[in-house]
């Protein structure tokens, strides 16, 4: 197999490169202005390695996979086109009321309390830019009040006058009846031609998200519009950049549903997070090659650590309602939880119980923490590690950034350790244990919440903090098995070489499989059938436009499910896709209910109240040839070899030990596959230091994966 | 003779004969009551000989923050899966709150998110169990069991909120309560929806649930749960939402148990005491660095829901050292068949609220945050009302008093050195929504309301506008939903479901958060119905800061005697999505249009009429003299004032077609404005010779104190009042007499009664 995959961070761009059996990962800066530029760089690197150019490794490969954060940074730095929107009249202040609890979505729990200090995020279509047209369907999609459309005439060429350079079209009940969307479009191109220089790109909601929610499918054909030009520019100049370079295949976009897809099948909405994503996707794929198990994926950066769950058997989380930035939308996105901790969490006193905070402020990377002399005075976790003697101070991030231990020591001295009584060592040790439990809590409740209990997990630990803390972070959750993944430093471009092609379409509806009023069981197979029959060929045509075989084509289909009137609806994957009697509407309510006891507790099933589903889902697929990875299990013990000489020696201090250690270190290089470390003991590569607390075996396996063994 | 006298005169009864008299008392109780000792304390209990010594054993700080950051993630656990689980509207909003107690009943830790006037109420039914239910052998206290409560006095905001409650034991021992609190909505009272504005005694308010055991083993009692299901509209409800809140308190029960294996139950014991006790401790701390002063403000009710009136809600805040006292006395007396009283407990959950949402917003969420904090009032007044008072819509007076209390507090954080937070104006406090009820377009009998309560329009602040329709004053992160997916359950359509109500305002320098109007019309259904439930259709319910002003009042509307849905489909273009057109133009013929107050009774509706109403606005901040006309001009581009709002108001100069302002002109106007408003101006002492009346007017319904007297209430005419300390009756006439009376004497003087007797 021969395949690059690429993931555009904010700051890298992360290359990897399967040549037949050789694995290449090259990093280079983001190029912003041209993203092509930086992929160029990375790939170039890698052609170095390979010693190939260019046009030699894009000319053969099966295919080039982006992965890319672009979106999100265009989010957040609010740069998008000025937007008009039209939406059902009376439904006006939809969007700018956002719910009532947009002013919290996305910040931390002190920011969604703090009521006076709420304010909404400054809106990406102006109040003043909303328009209400006058119509009305119902529910089940019965026209209550016709389309006026010289209504919409007016309210278009308005909208067109105020500057608006694309418009957004979300009416209620759309995706039970799109007619009125859609009439409104082709009133759109009747009145600015797509041929004339006028023409005003046009997004219907409809088309964007499939579920039921006015405000949510609002803001995600709203973001989708925002960002639909960015990323159609950048994306574009990425493929020409491949033509260019003699690339001739179909270039392939990762979406956040944790599959890909051509650019003519791809909305701007599907690539956020995209990269997040692919580590997601990066880590089921090695839990499936590896026989991992369950698996708790954990990026740790600077600022934020990123989870996911990856559990056996296949069940896939969803998000169907995420948070981006601060816009709650409505897209089946895999689901990612990301908690304010990293190694710029700022720590302090706590007043009131007099111990340490840590976070959810973060000093970033700008100032930074403290010993990075770059004018940060507050105390942060990297400079509690930094004194702890697990980073090395003239060679932290590969000798980028030259650390110094005397502003961390200020930094802590004076904001803590007359508060506490206490020494620096001794707040530093408060602090990373503090900051570890707090990461601990937050997995804890993320794999409760679904029924999972920690211990019966293993630990991908990731990002550039993430073997720093993931032996405190493990033994507070009993997890004995963490693993630093192969190819850690390009990790989410692994997982973008792995993805398959896939396409996701679902339908809201009220459909009662029991009626607890009537005691009747759905019957209405027909109805059923039809719907699953219409997702299944809308996935089927989705592939084949990209030229997938129709005999290559899989369906998946899930229902979203719920007792009575609750809000939860749990997603119940059905393996049977047609419905032929009361023998298979049982054992659909059956799978629900196992899935719903397992997540919530046996016995809290509540049949007795009804059943209903909300969403009938169907993903269509084409399974690709994935990367495989070498055995990257742990020797077993007996097998295992010793490590070399360590390079140094440093004094280290560990929550839960009043003395110091004089902890050897290694370089990660000089480490063999198979080679058993003890802790206490340090590893440092470019990109992380892997650190074995003391209970901890540090075992190096094949690929660079590294394991942390808790000693039995 | 003196002998003898004195010889009739009953002996002082000994200590021990005393003894003898309270045990007699004690074994023939006819009926376990709401306990004052337990109702009228919101501060901690004293510390335990369990809690002495577990302190004594355990008390690092730093394996406490651990141990407390583990419970607290347990707590949000069983949040979440309440908000997910839950059947109940309000579950799904966030109407919610878990908590972990410590063995005396004290709330320690409550979930990060939901409703914190639960905070302050939960711990007075574990209370009432500990000490009626704990020892008595027909009842008891085990490992399993599982107590349901619901009834207001003895301890709750309203009857349409149920708790589910676990004891924790350890080996045997009761170590703490875990429980979890729900908006249940319906609860069989006279009115569906579970707050009934008819219910004129406490007989009306449906089911009463003193806390009482419905799990045994892990198990809802099924013969308990078929009763209680038998008393409400919603049977289905009542099932699910019991089964939900008991499995999300046996998954903190997890957590702790947890805590339990790891650290063992001093350490627990011990952390739940020490949280308390130093956020009480943090708290004093606080209020200690305030300046030492009294703020008085006051809020007026203009209406019982049932019937106009002016009613007062007094309040009196004084600092002196690290003392903080609330002081409602001259408030209102309580009504005796009236539903807008409310317990004391209510008001002090609210008052909990300002601190933890609108002062100290980085404290942690429980009890103790306001325990130190002091409150008087007068006894059987509407801020402490009697158990024989009906208590269904205590919002009424919590939310108002929640203002007097937001307003107060408002002046000491502007002179407060440390802030924790921005200076405000106050937040809208009335629950402008929709409560319906009926039988489904499905044939189900539902009974609730919208999410749009949710939305309260936010006081402007120091240092800029109000933010529109935010999260009410009762709850952080509330949401007011989906019209979507509320279609698919109830059949009436939001044909104006979000749209910002043009000139509904509380202008100032920054102008208050503003509301939007809503207008619903039965569509699916023959048997359905709606009420609301507000205050503020004459009087605004609150007031503006440092020169801003309250909002406008907003009254109900209805359009009846036509079939809207009709009119879509053939005239449509008669349609308006507006109450000020609708009620302006009247462009349905044939049909009537009339306003009314917020108090809206249940109320049959019929396929196509119209009920139209309007939240109302946050307070402004500062004089509106002084607010930048750009700003101005961007209210009207928003649809959120009229042109000439901006001129009458904010004296804004501008070109009413492009909007170009004329700051010159602008200038000018303010100006003379000014100039105008010295002119217009008197000395205080002329003020208030001009102004202060000794008693309030004949015409008014009054209640209340009047000036600064606060031992003398009136009782809704000059000569009807009471002692403050002494309560009487206070009962108002059935509307529908007094309306049957006015008809009746109008018909008299024209002679057309006959001689049929008045």
């Amino acid at each position: 197999m021969k395949r690059v995959s690429v993931d555009i961070g904010g700051t890298f761009t992360d290359c990897f490169v399967v040549w037949g059996d050789k694995y290449v990962e090259a990093k280079a800066l983001t190029t912003h202005h041209n993203l092509a530029m930086g992929f160029n760089e990375a790939l170039g690197k890698a052609c170095t390695v390979l010693d190939l150019d260019l046009e030699a490794i894009l000319s053969e490969v099966d295919s080039v996979r982006y992965a890319t954060t672009l979106g999100t940074n265009a989010l957040i730095e609010h740069k998008g086109p000025k937007m008009g929107m039209l939406v059902t009249a009376g439904y006006e202040a939809t969007v700018p009321l956002s719910r009532a609890r947009g002013y919290g979505e996305g910040l931390d729990n002190l920011g969604q309390q703090d009521m006076p200090n709420a304010q909404r995020p400054d809106p990406l279509v102006l109040p003043h830019m909303i328009r209400g047209v006058r119509e009305r369907v119902d529910f089940e999609g019965r026209l209550v009040m016709p389309l006026d459309e010289n209504d919409v005439r007016t309210q278009i060429r308005e909208l067109v006058d105020r500057g608006a350079q694309i418009i957004v079209v979300a009416l209620v009940n759309s995706v039970v009846n799109p007619h009125h969307e859609q009439r409104i479009e082709e009133i759109i191109l009747e009145e600015y031609p797509s041929h004339l220089l006028g023409a005003i790109p046009v997004i219907l909601s409809h088309q964007v998200a499939g579920r039921k929610g006015e405000y949510v499918r609002a803001t995600s054909a709203i973001v989708d519009g925002y960002l639909h030009s960015t990323m159609y520019h950048a994306l574009s100049t990425l493929e020409q950049n491949l033509r260019a370079h003699s690339y001739e295949r179909p270039m392939l976009t990762i979406h956040n549903s944790g599959g890909m897809a051509q650019l003519n099948s791809t909305d701007a909405l599907q690539t956020i997070h995209s990269g997040p994503v692919s580590g997601i996707g990066a880590s089921e794929h090695l839990a499936m090659q590896a026989a991992l198990g369950n698996v708790v994926a954990t990026d740790m950066g600077g600022t934020s650590y990123d989870i996911g769950i990856v559990v056996d058997g296949g069940i896939k989380h969803y998000d169907f309602n995420p948070v981006i930035d601060r816009w709650l939308v409505s897209v089946p996105m895999v689901h990612l939880v990301t908690l304010g901790a990293g190694g710029g969490s700022i720590a302090s006193y706590d007043r009131m119980y007099k111990t340490v905070k840590c976070g959810p402020e973060s000093a970033g990377s700008d100032p930074g923490p403290a010993c990075y002399d770059r004018g940060g005075m507050r105390p942060t976790v990297t400079d509690a590690d930094l004194l702890l003697g697990y980073l090395d101070p003239t060679n932290y991030a590969g000798g980028s950034i030259p650390l110094n231990p005397r502003r961390a020591k200020s930094a802590i001295e004076d904001t803590l350790c007359d508060e506490l009584d206490c020494s620096v060592i001794e707040a530093a040790l408060l602090i990373r244990e503090k900051v570890d439990d707090n990461m601990a809590n937050g997995l804890f409740t993320e794999l409760r919440a679904r029924g999972y209990d920690p211990k019966d997990f293993t630990m991908l630990a990731y990002g550039g903090n993430g073997p720093l803390h993931c032996c405190g972070i493990a033994q507070n959750l009993n997890i004995d098995k963490i693993l630093a993944p192969p190819f850690s430093s390009v990790f989410s471009a692994v997982g973008a070489g792995n993805m398959h092609q896939l396409h996701i379409h679902e339908q809201s509806l009220y459909m009662v499989l029991y009626d607890s009023n009537t005691r009747n069981i759905f019957d209405d197979y027909d109805r059923f059938n039809g719907i699953v029959a219409d997702l299944r060929e809308r996935g089927r045509q989705d592939l084949l436009r990209q030229g997938a075989k129709a005999q290559d084509i899989r369906h998946n289909l899930e229902l979203d499910m719920r007792y009575g009137n609750q809000l939860v609806q749990t997603t119940a994957v059905i393996p049977k896709h047609e419905l032929n009697g009361p023998g298979d509407v049982l054992a659909m309510i059956s799978q629900f209910s196992n899935d719903y006891g397992k997540r919530f507790g046996e016995g809290s099933q509540a049949p007795e109240a009804g059943i209903r589903i909300n969403t009938i889902r169907v993903a269509s697929y084409v399974q690709h040839e994935t990367v495989q990875f070498e055995d990257i299990k742990p020797l077993a013990k007996g097998r295992r070899k010793l490590p070399p000489a360590p390079t140094s020696k440093r004094t280290c201090y560990f929550v839960g030990h009043k003395d110091s250690f004089e902890t050897p270190v290694w370089s990660r290089s000089a480490i063999e596959p198979g080679v058993e470390i003890p802790g206490p003991a340090i590893v440092a590569s470019e990109v992380t230091t892997f650190l074995v607390d003391p209970g901890w075996t540090f075992v190096a396996a094949k690929q660079g994966a590294s394991w942390f063994l808790r000693n039995e | 003779m003196n002998n003898m006298s004195n010889s009739r005169t009953p002996k002082a009864p000994s200590a021990e004969e005393m003894a003898l008299i309270k045990k007699f008392l004690n074994d023939t109780t006819l009926f376990l009551g709401p306990d004052p000792e337990i109702m009228q304390n919101h501060d901690l209990m004293p510390r335990s000989a369990e809690e002495e010594t577990a302190i004594a054993s355990f008390s690092d700080v730093h394996t406490i923050a651990k141990i407390r950051d583990r419970i607290q993630s347990g707590c949000d656990e069983g949040y979440e899966m309440v908000e997910q689980m839950g059947a109940a509207p309000g579950a799904k909003w966030g109407d919610v709150i878990t908590g972990v107690y410590s063995a005396s009943g004290d709330l320690a830790i409550a979930s990060a998110g939901g409703v914190l006037i639960f905070s302050a109420l939960v711990h007075h039914p574990i209370k009432f169990i500990i000490k009626n239910w704990l020892n008595d052998p027909t009842v008891g206290v085990r490992e399993g069991d599982g107590f349901i409560h619901n009834d207001s006095r003895y301890g709750n905001v309203h009857n349409t909120d149920q708790s589910m409650i676990l004891p924790i034991f350890h080996k045997g021992k009761l170590v703490c309560w875990v429980a979890s609190t729900v908006h249940e909505g319906e609860n069989g009272a006279i009115e569906p929806g579970g707050m009934p504005s008819m219910a004129e005694s406490p007989s009306d308010e449906g089911l009463k649930m003193s806390p009482f055991k419905v799990v045994e083993n892990y198990q809802i009692k099924r013969d308990i749960l078929t009763f209680l299901q038998n008393s409400v509209r919603e049977p289905k409800l009542q099932y699910e939402d019991m089964k939900v809140k008991l499995y999300a308190c046996l998954r903190i029960k997890q957590r702790i148990e947890e805590t339990l294996n790891t650290d063992g139950p001093g350490a627990l014991v011990s952390t739940l005491r020490l949280t308390m006790e130093n956020v009480r401790a943090e708290v004093k701390r606080r209020i200690s660095e305030w300046p030492d002063m009294t703020v008085r403000s006051y809020i007026i009710q203009d209406s019982t829901l049932r019937e106009n009136c002016v009613v007062k809600i007094n309040c009196k805040l004084t600092k002196t050292g690290d003392r903080l006292i609330f002081d409602f006395r001259g408030s209102s007396p309580e009504f005796t068949n009236r539903a807008t009283n409310t317990i004391v407990a209510g008001l002090k959950g609210m008052l909990a609220q300002v601190f933890l949402c609108y002062v100290w917003p980085d404290l942690p969420r429980g009890q103790a945050a306001f325990a130190p904090i002091e409150m008087i009032t007068d006894p059987h007044s509407i801020v402490n009302c009697s158990y024989d008072a009906p208590n269904s819509q205590s919002l009424m007076s919590i939310f108002t008093g929640f203002t007097a209390g937001q307003h107060a507090v408002a002046k000491f954080l502007y002179s407060c050195p440390e802030k924790y937070t921005k200076v405000h104006a106050p937040t809208f406090n009335m629950i402008n929504t929709f409560i319906w009820g009926g039988v489904s377009q499905h044939g189900e009998t539902l009974g609730n309301l919208c999410a749009d309560l949710n939305g309260m329009g936010a006081g402007a602040v120091s240092d800029r506008d109000g933010e529109h329709a935010l999260a009410p004053i009762f709850a952080t992160m509330a949401d007011i939903g989906e019209q979507e997916l509320n279609e698919e359950e109830v059949p009436f359509l939001q044909l104006v479901s979000k749209k910002m109500t043009r000139d509904a305002i509380a202008p100032g320098k920054y102008r208050g958060g503003q509301g939007y109007t809503m207008v619903v019309a039965t569509k699916d259904s023959e048997q359905w119905g709606f009420m609301t439930t507000c205050q503020g259709a004459k009087i605004p319910p609150l007031q503006g800061l440092f020169g801003g002003y309250a909002c406008g009042c907003y009254p109900l509307s209805k359009v009846q005697g036509i079939d809207v849905y009709d009119i879509l489909m053939n005239e449509p273009e008669k349609f308006r999505h507006s109450i000020e057109e609708i009620m302006n133009e009247q462009p349905f013929e044939g049909a009537s249009y009339t306003t009314h107050h917020m108090g809206m009774g249940f109320e049959i509706s019929k396929r196509g009429e119209l009920f139209m109403i309007s939240q109302g606005a946050g307070a402004g901040y500062g004089d509106m003299l002084e607010r930048d006309p750009v700003n101005v001009i961007k209210d009207i581009e928003e649809g959120l004032i009229s042109s000439e709002t901006a001129e009458r108001l904010y004296k804004v100069k501008f070109d009413r077609k492009t909007l170009a302002i004329n700051f010159d002109a602008t200038n000018q106007a303010r100006d003379a404005e000014r100039k105008a408003r010295i002119a217009r101006s008197k000395p205080y002492s002329e003020f208030v010779k001009d102004w202060s009346k000794p008693k309030p007017p004949s015409h008014l319904k009054y209640f209340g104190c009047w000036g600064d007297d606060v031992s003398t209430l009136y009782m809704g005419a000059q000569d009807k009042t009471r002692d403050a300390n002494t309560p009487r009756p206070n009962y108002m006439p059935h509307p529908k007499d007094v309306r049957i009376a006015e008809l009746e004497g109008k018909l008299a003087a024209l002679g057309g009664m006959g001689g049929e007797k008045q």
